[in-house]
């Protein structure tokens, strides 16, 4: 199995990662103040989706870089790009049980593209 | 390389001593990893050296520095909000060391939590225990537990009064569970009685605790919450 | 030197038995038209993803790494540095790949451990036996006298 160990180091050095991924996922879906559902999609194998928000709606926070997905990352594929967001929930649509007394409590977490869908 | 100054070796807990000078099953798969990738040309035994020359030299105190700094000047703070990974290099982090593109585990996409009177945040990685070790140093282990990273999304202000730390109800508790590349500290707000302090003086007083968010910075208070510590067989650095 | 071994592979034997799967159905696989779509999901989660999940309040403590775990956490660093793999793979080996029972039963940087093991074994560049191998040659050479 062969594989350019260089590859990583030629397109990151200088920049970083996920700097290096800059420009390859094209436009953004999704800015900030956009309110969002996050998908429950098949995760077999891998997901970094956690499935406590899934179903669940919340607003962007803010669009924060591009970045192979960790479903293709975690195969060593970066040819393919999306963009991520922070999403902002209210814990009192996260939890049933979450307690009236704190209405004002929230919960953020960041989701690639395709796990979002418009409100 | 430690996770912080305050180990409390009077009441830790002391594994029973082996009876043969022998290795565990994993220092002997250690030994052959790192034998075997060198031996295979994978990296050399002076990257090895670098790197872990580089891991024992983070540690909080940058982070503790940067509030330190956003707190007396404004237009660093503004910084710290908009580019942290530019803000690193006035407390001497280049998130680009010691590869030339970063850290593998940690990336390069720092972000800086700003804390408001009736708004707190606390950080945690429920998938695994991502941290921003280049400018924090590493976790402690608390943070890596199943039961951490279980709890606080769903009770934070449970979990936040297991530390010690009570917030009023109508205060804002904002959890950033840290699940991709970006990585994150809390800004706490400058505590009062704080008034003419140097940079010193403030960056002593926000601790690991602080930057994760389950404490606030108080005068006086410059050191982490006081917990058992089980020691190990075969430390980094016997004491 | 032989009956060690034989008291050892008797003690794995009820040790292994203490690892029981999710839903214990003695002897067998259960059959498909038992099998729910939250048991699918239960068994096909991501070990990782523990977050929401009931737990008890506990005394948090901290721990003092061995000296081998921070050895194999940079030797996993230098690795990904050297482009033999990136951290997701790595995260995805140690944290997923390895199933509920290892992800909550070894220790933090064993797994980091194993992981980096298994990448060498998976990308080829070792074989299993010389693994073997050289993992044999080292606990030869800690032997005591």
């Amino acid at each position: 199995m062969s594989h350019d160990r260089t590859h990583h180091a030629h397109i990151a050095t200088g920049k970083g990662d996920p700097q290096c991924f800059k420009g390859t996922a094209g436009p953004a879906k999704f800015k900030a103040g956009d309110k969002v559902r996050i998908k429950n999609m098949p995760d077999i194998f891998y997901t970094r989706t956690m499935m406590y928000t899934r179903g669940a709606v919340g607003e962007v926070a803010v669009a924060t870089h591009e970045s192979p997905v960790p479903e293709d990352e975690a195969w060593g594929h970066v040819d393919k790009s999306e963009w991520f967001y922070i999403v902002r929930f209210r814990q009192q649509d996260l939890w049933p049980e979450y307690p009236v007394a704190f209405p004002n409590d929230t919960l953020q977490t960041e989701f690639s593209e395709r796990w979002l869908e418009a409100v | 390389m430690s996770n912080d100054h305050d180990h409390d070796h009077a009441h830790g807990h002391r594994p029973p001593a082996p009876m043969v000078e022998e290795i565990s099953d994993f220092e002997a798969l250690e030994i052959a990893v790192r034998e075997l990738s060198i031996e295979k040309g994978l990296f050399t035994a002076e990257d090895h050296r670098r790197f872990t020359e580089f891991a024992e030299h983070i540690g909080p105190t940058p982070a503790a520095r940067m509030v330190a700094k956003a707190w007396l000047d404004p237009e660093y703070k503004k910084l710290c909000l908009t580019d942290a990974i530019k803000a690193s290099f006035a407390v001497g982090v280049d998130w680009l060391n010691p590869t030339g593109f970063g850290t593998p585990s940690d990336y390069t996409d720092l972000r800086v939590l700003e804390d408001t009177p009736t708004r707190h945040h606390v950080v945690v990685c429920t998938l695994c225990s991502c941290y921003p070790r280049p400018i924090l140093g590493f976790q402690p282990e608390w943070y890596r537990t199943p039961n951490y990273r279980r709890r606080l999304v769903r009770w934070p202000r449970q979990v936040l009064a297991e530390f010690g730390l009570s917030l009023p109800a109508e205060v804002e508790v904002r959890v950033e569970d840290s699940n991709q590349k970006c990585r994150f500290i809390v800004m706490p707000v400058r505590p009062a009685g704080t008034d003419g302090w140097t940079e010193d003086q403030l960056t002593e007083i926000v601790t690991r605790d602080c930057l994760i968010g389950v404490a606030l910075p108080k005068p006086g208070k410059t050191s982490n919450i006081k917990l058992p510590v089980h020691h190990a067989v075969n430390p980094a650095h016997p004491h | 030197m032989s009956s060690t071994t034989r008291e050892e592979v008797l003690r794995h034997l009820t040790a292994v038995a203490e690892l029981q799967p999710p839903v214990q159905k003695t002897g067998k696989a259960p059959y498909p038209s038992d099998m729910t779509h939250e048991l699918f999901r239960a068994y096909t989660r991501s070990p990782h993803d523990v977050g929401g999940e009931y737990d008890i309040p506990c005394d948090w403590s901290d721990e003092e790494p061995e000296a081998w775990g921070y050895r194999a956490y940079v030797t996993t660093e230098v690795l990904a540095w050297r482009g033999v793999w990136c951290a997701e793979e790595r995260r995805r080996m140690q944290n997923v790949d390895l199933g509920t029972t290892q992800y909550l039963g070894l220790p933090y940087y064993g797994r980091w451990l194993l992981s980096a093991a298994r990448i060498l074994v998976d990308k080829e560049h070792v074989t299993l036996t010389e693994l073997i191998n050289k993992i044999d040659e080292v606990k030869r050479r800690h032997e005591p006298r």
